[in-house]
């Protein structure tokens, strides 16, 4: 008699076990590198700078996409690349790569590529899961800079190899080039896809206002003029910024900022902001390029910096032009403050084009690009850069190479138009640009974005420093001061700062 | 002869119908009986799923955490782990967001704690008053709440706060009032936060609502014949009757306190704002974890935390003796 419970027990018992096994495999296979379903590209919109609250390209992929492109065959060697840190997670994108992968595998027996697409959600813990178990995979990316920079030193120098394969970097600005080049002087990407910054104004609110549009070239040494020929007439800078944001900002009342009845807590539309670029380090390179790391290891924040963050807190809390983290998260502006049609500027990267759209994705047609402002008779239009990075662990850097070759140039525009993102490559923007003209009709001046990339910030804002992810923690603590406090003492709090950073620094220092 | 001296029906029943095992010689069921090591046995398969889950999935990973408290394990570095004795222990005590954030984890307490227990209490037992009316649709209404997704709730909340564009002051503005700055100022910040607290209190107070609902009616009668108050017999026979109930509803939300996590990170993005008031403690443990990858300093911030709810939860245990009342003896 006791055989059968005990024999039913075992039954049960094993078929509890084979059902709590098959439940854990399946949700583990939902994230892992072979069955990446869901997908998504929440930091960026292409690519580019996910700390920088840049917005999510679309929403999470529903559909099980990238099963490896092919199972091994002989003797060829194996790159894995892995997608998840910005682009490539959405299923038109997931797509794309796989075409892309499946192409290069058909054509060649040495070498195959292996497709990862990770969830962006778990892509960081998973590839650093990944590193920490030695198991790190060739080729990374799309990502930008920033993204990155929670590897750096982990990434192969190209140098070497571009030196080797004579790989031809001439078509490139070389701006774009050195923006990639570490302290060290290793160059560990090539430019792929690049989002320069410019002035996404609100042409109805300067109609409203009668004001005259902002400039949309730059002069001889950069610096442009404002409202020639009219009373604004001057150099078109951040003090003219301010100037002319104080009279688009208005309050409920109709009151405009310049009036002394204007209750800045009443305010319905700003006159300028940085649109989801409101790190401090991004928005102090408005000002000018620097690097708060010194010489000697320690933190000393640029004088520039300094300066835009002092003016720009003004410009909340006094001028009332720039609206606080409060305003920010207001359903007056909440989620996407220019497109909500109640900010006159903002001050922001080509990627934004993924987001001047109304809920159904179609474009808004209130806008038009203009040229960044100077400070101290310099222009500086901080550049985001998304490219494709070797692994140093790679065992196989030729073969990486090639692959990776292969995706910035043969697969190029298959990808950069998967991705929405604006060729690095010059020679390739005609065909993204006439792509977003049918999105934005009313015109839009392309060329201001392309100028701009003759600004770029180098070193770039995004340059790796010790203990990169600290100190971006830290800058998002001083961001959130700086929105959400009015008695904010500048002077001190970047004292403050710089003693929190150089402690950082010094204990990540190599 | 039978183990059971009483029985109540069901379950009970079912166990004193079965063949009881052999007793020793002391009249114990023997290990050495092979129908006890068998009942064993079969106790154990049953139990096996649990059982290795549990190892899987609590001890091993509980072992391992205390093992990374030791190492500077971080998931961003190719370095193999170190073994770094007691440093991550010792950085406790020089850490200073360690102390602020316990402190701010603490003032919340102070606040929020009695609140959470002293309000579902008088819910519960207004709903359980004698002539109240539509005593149903009251209670499902209260805890309705409940059974919304918080992190929408929260949402929902940071847009009805907004003290520019918010429902709340946009009301007390029209009734002339200006309105606070709940989800901005230092001052109303914890005040904000237990009032969201307090939305989703339908859980306590159904379990307060079955613990007056168990209280025998003749205490009350008894009561009455003497000549107690209302207040008297809720001091002297409901508090005392429900002890084990409020007792269970402070532990809960002890550990909830401790683990108070998902409104200030839902609200604020886990910034601390404002003016690091909101920046909790277990805010700071994941903020070591997943955005630093620290993981070794990490586990030290977790075990921290299971050792002081430990000895936290383990003084309210040793109080228990002395306000919590069972009507059925010592169950502890």
């Amino acid at each position: 008699m006791t055989r059968i419970p005990v024999r039913l027990a075992v039954l049960m018992v094993l078929m509890m076990v084979l059902a709590a096994c098959g439940g854990s495999t399946e949700t583990a296979s939902s994230t892992s590198e072979d069955d990446p379903a869901a997908a998504t590209a929440e930091d960026e919109p292409a690519g580019g700078d996910a700390t920088e609250d840049e917005p999510a390209e679309d929403e999470t992929a529903d559909e099980p996409d990238d099963e490896p492109a092919d199972p091994a065959t002989g003797d060829a060697v194996q790159i894995r690349w892995f997608v998840g840190l910005g682009a490539g997670g959405q299923p038109e994108q997931i797509a794309a790569q796989e075409e892309v992968v499946e192409a290069f595998n058909a054509n060649r027996d040495d070498i195959e590529i292996v497709l990862e697409v990770v969830e962006n959600d778990v892509a960081y813990d998973t590839l650093s899961t990944q590193i920490a178990g030695g198991n790190v995979p060739d080729i990374i990316g799309p990502v930008g800079r920033d993204g990155s920079n929670s590897y750096a030193g982990l990434y192969l120098d190209l140098e070497p190899l571009i030196e080797s394969t004579g790989y031809d970097l001439s078509r490139f600005p070389a701006e774009t080039v050195e923006n990639f080049r570490e302290p060290d002087g290793s160059l560990p990407g090539i430019p792929f896809a690049s989002y320069p910054s410019a002035i996404f104004f609100n042409t109805e609110l300067f109609d409203e206002a009668g004001l005259p549009y902002p400039p949309q070239s730059y002069g001889p040494d950069g610096t442009a003029t404002y409202g020639e020929g009219t009373e604004y007439e001057g150099t078109w800078d951040f003090d003219k910024v301010a100037e002319i944001a104080a009279i688009l900002a208005v309050d409920a009342a109709g009151n405009d900022a310049t009036n002394p009845d204007f209750d800045r807590s009443q305010t319905v539309q700003w006159g300028y902001l940085n649109q989801w670029t409101t790190l401090m380090f991004a928005q102090g390179t408005h000002f000018g390029a620097g690097s708060p790391l010194a010489e000697d290891g320690t933190a000393d924040i640029p004088q520039a910096w300094e300066e835009e963050w002092t003016w720009y807190h003004d410009g909340i809390w006094n001028g009332g032009w720039a609206p606080s983290q409060e305003q920010f998260d207001s359903e007056l502006l909440s989620g996407n403050p220019f497109a909500s049609g109640n900010v006159a500027m903002a001050n922001t990267h080509l990627w934004y084009t993924c987001c001047v759209r109304d809920d159904d994705g179609n474009g808004l047609d209130f806008w038009d690009l203009a040229v960044m402002p100077s400070h101290n008779g310099t222009v500086t239009a901080k550049m985001h850069a998304d490219t494709f990075r070797i692994m140093a662990a790679t065992e196989h850097p030729d073969e990486a190479f090639e692959v990776l070759t292969y995706l910035l140039d043969d697969s190029a525009l298959e990808l950069l138009n998967a991705y929405g993102a604006a060729p690095a490559d010059p020679g390739l923007t005609d065909a993204f640009f006439a792509d977003l003209d049918t999105v934005f009709p009313q015109g839009v001046n392309w060329q201001v974005a392309l100028d701009g990339a003759n600004f770029t910030d180098v070193p770039s804002h995004e340059q790796a420093l010790p203990g990169w992810d600290e100190y971006k923690l830290a800058m998002a603590d001083f961001e959130s001061a700086q929105l959400s406090d009015p008695d904010l003492d500048m002077a001190t709090a970047i004292a403050e700062l710089e003693d929190e950073l150089s402690g950082i620094f010094a204990a990540n220092a190599e | 002869m039978s183990t059971t001296t009483s029985t109540r029906g069901g379950a009970a029943d079912l166990v004193s119908a079965a063949p009881p095992p052999s007793p020793s010689p002391a009249g114990q069921p023997s290990s050495a009986d092979p129908l006890h090591r068998r009942r064993g046995r079969i106790g154990l398969l049953f139990a096996a799923p649990w059982i290795v889950g549990f190892v899987l999935f609590y001890a091993a990973p509980m072992a391992a955490s205390l093992w990374f408290s030791f190492t500077d394990f971080s998931l961003t570095s190719p370095d193999p782990i170190a073994f770094v004795g007691g440093d991550n222990w010792a950085r406790l005590f020089t850490d200073q967001e360690v102390a602020d954030s316990a402190l701010v984890t603490l003032k919340f307490g102070l606040l929020s704690l009695p609140l959470t227990i002293l309000v579902p209490l008088g819910f519960a037992w207004l709903l359980t008053a004698k002539n109240l009316w539509g005593r149903s649709m009251f209670r499902t209404l209260f805890y309705m709440p409940s059974v919304i997704p918080f992190v929408a709730a929260v949402l929902v909340f940071q847009g009805m706060l907004n003290s520019q564009t918010g429902w709340a002051n946009r009301a007390l503005g029209a009734v002339g009032v200006n309105g606070p700055n709940w989800l901005n100022s230092e001052a109303w910040i914890y005040p904000t936060l237990t009032l969201i607290a307090l939305w989703g209190v339908g859980n306590a107070m159904i379990i307060f609502i079955a613990g007056f609902n168990s209280v025998p009616k003749d205490l009350y009668d008894a009561g009455e014949v003497d000549g107690a108050s209302s207040w008297q017999q809720f001091r002297h026979i409901t508090v005392p009757m429900i002890s084990p109930v409020l007792f269970y509803n402070v532990v809960v939300a002890l550990i909830g306190l401790f683990q108070y996590f998902l409104v200030p990170f839902v609200l604020k993005n886990g910034s601390g704002d404002p003016g690091g008031a909101t920046f909790f403690y277990s805010m700071y443990f994941y903020r070591m974890l997943f955005r630093l990858q620290n993981m070794g300093y990490a586990a030290t911030l977790a075990w921290l935390l299971f050792l002081v709810g430990l000895v936290v939860t383990g003084a309210l245990f040793w109080s228990a003796k002395y306000w919590v009342h069972y009507e059925f003896g010592d169950q502890s």
